[in-house]
């Protein structure tokens, strides 16, 4: 017989891990011998990115420091995707709960006690604010989530654009294109690595914890499997679309948040640095299970610190970006082929 | 194994000029999934002139095995022996090209296209150069050459599922297939296209060519086959000269056992006088595209009792289940739950009230396919204790649930965290039945419970609906099998567009006036 | 200019008073001694905000570097290009800091991105080019372009028939003030009834748009172009319509060669070796550096159209400023007619770097 191999309805963790570990290391070599072919020593470069990211205390902290809002975000898409809906608007969300969590750094005067738990609140409240009418659309209109959440995303970042550059503009020191410093920071904890870590590392354990424990859970689980399951079942779908959404854009707003808190201290166009679109990237890596997307936002940390690395190699940032593109294209394909299984041959 | 022995109970045809092959032989053909045999040893012929029918239960190996035949699955022991040469399927393609055709029970066909267009698509003797009118010509000359009546110029998702079959057959036999494989063909088509279509198999038949038809129908494979070979656990357990065996003789090889379907369900207490748990007046109901569906039909359901909806598919049953179970509100008229009349559609208010509800769609409707059987099962329960509560909900608990369930009708579950979609239909459907009597303490509607299901189940099935009629549910059963209507109702309704055309007492029913009933004529005709 | 991205990534971001530079500066009080370091064992990092081949700004500052090499050979340097004005300057300023860099060299302003890192590795010697804070390691520099500007801004009126003088700029930063204002008042000098009107395209690099802006100059009557852009747009604009133009950056006047009149160029080689060198003896110092005419920036070669006549007068302005004289000294009002400099003061460097209020006589900067 000219093949034996069969497409698993359900692939086991064990086989996901494989395929992906297979697919980058092949997508390592891909690398390596283009590197080697542009008179670069792939080993030498090894040694650094290694070095720069999992084998030093400075690597560490900066791989931290990236996984801090990719959790955060990637959570966002992910309880989307885990109910069929999809949240590409969490760039938008995250600029909203930035600017939100900014005014209330800036212009309360709270004490650091109040003031960080305010902070909290308004950025989240302000990323469930900007995807309130895609939310609402979507879950009675049936328009697609898609499309006004990705449109939505340009309008928050030219009006942070338009405050930190604006009204908000600072005066006081030399920095023009940021608002001023804020005046309550999230307190750093290890190096540069402060609260926002252990803060977003919680936040995704009790959402998954939640989700799998909650009537909450089971309800938006059945609407977005089915949603006309869910409504023989009597499980109102519209409502329950609308909350996993507004969670979604709270989430995405937390990351904003903390960003500005904890990393940039000032907002800024540009803050969310892509970190919205990354987490549809660290979400998918993530799959069914929410506490992978820790080990996701770490995989996603890493290859963005390796970027920065290999920029400091004269390795041209566009190079970085196709080398990047190319490890996520290997996951994809390890993911793939990690579903296809050889049967045994009995006879 | 020789040719004797496989062909023992049933010889060469007669008729069969000597030295002729057959179209197929399967010889020691092995299949295994992951966890599964799906076929194992399964040799018989096949030969031209002859219809031959595939029985067996629900995941007995049939659809694996023909899609082995057909180049969808490769084999992994075993011969596939074409017109007496070995022959090795890489795809399906190479299967058509041996001669091998099969039309599956979902039709791959593209319903924006028009006939003549999914006639000609990926065919090699489509011209280059397409003109509408140039391949509706070649579409009516297929039409006329096979017997297959079609309009070709229709588009495909305006037509029935009649209609979409023959235009499959067509396309299949346009081809040059020899050999047509069917799968469950009828079980989408009304009576009379079922006698069309067969008159369309017998003339393939004596025009020389050979049919494959997986059917659960025994009597449908009594009227129809030359020859008949039964699957059981994914081996074969025998072949046989139709006209040498008896629908007995079947059942107890697919089974393992004798099985036969009762006629009557004796009940067994007296039917208790309560008031009617769920009345409809007078009501009007239209489905999503505002056509009216319903049009005043007045019910009063029965405690205790199994109500029969008999009428051909597609004269308001979804409509009527979905105003039973409180998913559809009615235009005009009114629904009264427990004499309380419901002013919205609300199915959990139903729900809550005891109304169960066994869709016409499973898949669909009742079950979400992607999620695990512990999650579908608990559908119904999951804010009660022990599986949930206002905010909670235990995966855990819900895992027992579904094992006690699966255990109480027999449903053997790899493991209660698989999808449910990998269940075979007949389990998913064995489960969705239980859960619902579980629920419907007041009222119970099933939708065509029996579709897809093989004989045993379907016996499992009418054992529980008739024990939930004991135990004072009012049953609805919407069949599309008279005799199954027959053997169950206290009552029988019959619905023709739409209308109530009546509701008989079982004493006062008979098939003939049944039958007029569904066809349109009025109560008065009809007596 | 070199910056292709809008200005809120850019170095040009101060609009601060000169205040933050003297507050910031106190708080650090215990300079760090920086020892001295063997020219082999030197590792010096740039951080550029667009790619060395930009053909402008980052290109500019390349020379330099190239210079820096030629100079001290053994010496070993590395630079990032197109570095964001986002968290992400951070990381790169951070893994300079992780590969051993002695001395990191931003030629753009990065702000807290650059501050953040050099607090934390006070060992390393941080230049921040167009910054405004000094800190025990961190010191900035910047060039006083405005003198050039002023010199050009003698000719341009010498040039123009109709006195009136058309400014191509990016957005309302000190540094298009003060190249407006500064080319305006030395046209004033032997012109004082000329004007000049600047139209702001939202970008260092657009060349499309820095055409259009220069032809909207010339149809309303302006037949002298300058501004601050990357790209010899307006140029060509000029050799078409037959009217003069000045640029920044670099020479370009193969775009236009009857209609160049001179340029803004930037020389940074003889501050990148003397950095170095001090860096390499021990006696680095973070501190507030002006490059200043002639020493940095300067006007470039005049263009082949320009009369000898204007030539020295202009030359002689130049001369001037370089021995010692500002031409930026009150009485100056601004464009709603204040009195923004009194009689008698002299605009220091510090102010002139800070200009954000646009000079009377100049339309359009807001």
């Amino acid at each position: 017989m000219s093949s034996s191999r069969t497409r698993l309805t359900v692939v086991p963790t064990q086989r996901i891990l494989v395929g992906r570990g297979l697919a980058l290391l092949a997508a390592l070599l891909i690398v390596a011998v283009t590197l080697a072919a542009m008179g670069r020593s792939p080993i030498t470069l090894f040694g650094l990115v290694m070095h720069s990211t999992v084998g030093s205390r400075f690597g560490l902290e900066d791989l931290a420091l990236f996984m801090t809002p990719l959790m955060l975000t990637g959570a966002a898409v992910w309880v989307g995707i885990r109910v069929n809906l999809w949240n590409i608007g969490a760039e938008g969300q995250f600029y909203a709960g930035a600017t939100a969590a900014t005014a209330v750094g800036l212009f309360t005067g709270l004490p650091p006690a109040l003031a960080i738990p305010a902070m909290i609140v308004a950025g989240m409240a302000a990323g469930m604010a900007w995807i309130f009418v895609p939310a609402v659309a979507r879950a009675w209109l049936g328009v697609s989530e898609i499309v006004t959440t990705l449109l939505l995303n340009f309008v928050a970042s030219l009006l942070v654009y338009y405050l930190a550059t604006g009204p908000w503009a600072d005066r006081v020191t030399g920095a023009l294109a940021s608002t001023e410093r804020l005046h309550v920071i999230l307190p750093d904890i290890w190096g540069v690595v402060h609260w926002g870590f252990p803060l977003a590392v919680f936040t995704v354990v009790v959402l998954g914890v939640l989700l799998a424990r909650s009537r909450f859970g089971y309800e938006t689980a059945i609407a977005g499997a089915n949603p006309e399951a869910a409504r023989y079942a009597g499980i109102s779908v519209a409502p329950r679309v609308l909350a996993v959404l507004l969670l979604s854009g709270g989430l995405a707003g937390l990351a904003g948040m903390v960003e500005v808190a904890g990393t940039v201290h000032r907002l800024q166009g540009g803050i969310a640095n892509n970190y919205g679109y990354l987490g549809i990237v660290v979400a998918l890596l993530a799959r069914g299970s929410c506490l992978s997307l820790i080990p996701a936002a770490l995989l996603m940390a890493f290859i963005l610190d390796t970027g920065i690395v290999l920029q400091t190699t004269q390795i041209s940032a566009s190079a970085v970006l196709a080398i990047t593109g190319l490890l996520v294209l290997a996951i994809a394909v390890g993911d793939e082929l990690a579903a296809y299984a050889r049967v045994k041959k009995t006879s | 194994m020789d040719e004797h022995e496989r062909s023992e109970g049933a010889p060469r045809p007669l008729n069969l000029a000597p030295g002729t092959p057959p179209v197929l032989t399967l010889s020691g053909i092995c299949k295994y999934f992951p966890g599964v045999i799906a076929n194992e040893d399964v040799s018989l012929d096949v030969f031209p002139g002859q219809i031959h029918a595939l029985l067996g239960e629900n995941g007995a190996g049939k659809s694996t095995l023909m899609n082995v035949v057909t180049g969808l699955y490769q084999p992994d022991g075993g011969e596939i022996i074409v017109d007496g040469y070995g022959v090795t399927f890489a795809a399906p393609d190479a299967a058509i090209a041996a001669g091998i055709g099969m039309v599956h029970q979902h039709f791959k066909l593209v319903s924006r296209f028009t006939v003549a267009e999914n006639l000609h698509l990926g065919w090699s003797e489509t011209p280059r150069r397409l003109s509408a009118r140039q391949i509706e010509a070649n579409a009516r000359t297929l039409s006329e050459k096979f017997g297959l009546a079609i309009r070709p110029e229709a588009v495909v998702g305006t037509l029935s599922a009649g209609e979409q079959q023959r235009v499959e057959i067509l396309r299949v036999l346009s081809r040059g297939a020899r050999l047509l494989i069917l799968d469950e063909p009828t079980a989408v088509l009304s009576p009379v296209e079922v006698g069309e279509l067969f008159i369309a198999l017998r003339r393939f038949r004596d025009g020389g060519g050979a049919v494959i038809i997986i059917s659960h129908k025994l009597d449908e494979i009594m009227a129809l086959t030359d020859r008949v070979s039964v699957l059981r656990h994914g081996r074969l357990v025998g072949t046989h000269l139709t006209a040498s065996t008896t629908p007995a003789l079947l059942v107890a090889e697919m089974i393992g056992r004798p099985v036969t379907l009762a006629t009557s369900y004796p009940r067994g207490n007296e039917v208790p006088v309560t008031p009617s748990p769920l009345v409809l007046e007078e009501v009007t109901a239209r489905d999503d595209g505002g056509i009216i569906r319903l049009e005043g039909v007045t019910l009063s359901l029965r405690a205790g009792e199994i109500l029969g909806v008999a009428g051909v598919t597609g004269n308001g049953q979804p409509e009527l289940a979905e105003v039973l179970t409180g998913l559809r509100a009615p235009d005009q008229g009114s629904v009264a739950l427990d004499g309380v009349a419901v002013k919205q559609a609300d199915p959990a208010v139903f729900a809550r009230a005891g109304v169960g509800h066994v869709p016409e769609d499973r898949l669909r409707r009742a079950l979400a396919p992607s999620l695990s059987v512990a999650e579908n099962a608990v559908l119904r329960e999951y804010a009660q204790a022990p599986i949930g509560g206002r905010f909670g909900f235990s995966i855990v608990r819900a895992r027992e649930f579904a094992q006690l369930l699966a255990d109480k009708v027999g449903v053997k579950l790899p493991g209660a965290m698989m999808p449910i979609r990998g269940l075979s239909g007949g389990n998913q459907q064995r489960l969705v039945l239980e859960r619902e009597i579980r629920i419907a303490s007041r009222v119970l509607v099933a939708s065509y419970p029996s579709r897809g299901l093989d004989i045993g189940a379907i016996a499992a099935m009418r054992e529980m609906l008739a024990k939930a009629r004991d135990a004072g549910v009012a049953v609805v059963l919407m069949s599309e099998d008279l005799d199954e209507i027959f053997a169950l109702s206290d009552r029988v309704a019959v619905l023709c567009a739409g209308r109530l055309m009546a509701v008989i007492d079982r004493c006062d029913a008979d098939r003939d006036r049944i039958g007029a009933l569904m066809s349109g004529r009025t109560q008065a005709e009809a007596a | 200019m070199s910056l292709k991205k809008p200005f809120f990534f850019g170095r040009r971001a101060a609009l601060s008073g000169a205040g933050s530079f003297l507050l910031t500066s106190g708080v650090r009080a215990a300079t760090p001694r920086f020892a001295p370091v063997r020219e082999e064992d030197l590792l010096v990092a740039f951080g550029h905000t667009s790619p060395v081949t930009d053909g402008g700004w980052t290109h500019a500052h390349d020379m330099g570097i190239q210079a820096l090499k030629r100079t001290y050979p053994k010496l070993k340097t590395l630079y990032v290009e197109s570095i964001p004005y986002s968290a992400d300057a951070t990381r790169i300023f951070r893994q300079f800091v992780a590969e051993g860099a002695q001395m990191v060299i931003s030629t753009s302003n990065y702000g807290d991105f650059i501050r953040d890192v050099a607090d934390r590795a006070p060992a390393v010697a941080f230049m921040e080019c167009d910054g405004h804070a000094v800190s025990g390691n961190l010191g900035w520099y910047y060039i006083t372009h405005w003198y050039a500007s002023y010199a050009i801004g003698v000719a341009a009126a010498r040039l123009s028939k109709t006195g009136r003088l058309g400014y191509v700029a990016s957005f309302p930063v000190p540094s298009v003030y003060a190249g407006a204002n500064a080319t305006l008042l030395g046209a004033r000098s032997v012109n004082p009834e000329a004007t000049m009107r600047v139209i702001s395209i939202n970008s260092w690099f657009d060349p499309q748009a820095a055409t259009e802006a220069g032809s909207a100059l010339v149809d309303s009557g302006c037949d002298f172009l300058c501004g601050i852009m990357d790209d010899p747009g307006y140029l060509r604009v000029a050799q078409d319509r037959g009217v003069w133009a000045a640029m920044w950056n670099t020479d370009m006047r193969q775009f236009g060669p009857d209609a160049y009149v001179s340029s803004v160029t930037l020389d940074f080689a003889k501050f990148y070796i003397e950095q170095v060198g001090a860096r390499i003896r021990g006696d680095w110092k973070p501190e507030a550096r002006f490059l200043t005419l002639g020493a940095g920036v300067d006007r470039d070669a005049w263009g082949q159209r320009v009369p000898e006549v204007v030539r020295v007068e202009a030359d002689a302005v130049r001369a001037r400023m370089l021995g010692g004289w500002s031409p930026f000294q009150g009485p100056l009002y601004d464009s709603e007619g204040k009195l923004r400099v009194a009689e008698g003061h002299v605009m220091n460097d510090m102010e002139l770097y800070n200009w954000n209020w646009q000079l009377q006589g100049v339309s359009g900067l807001g």
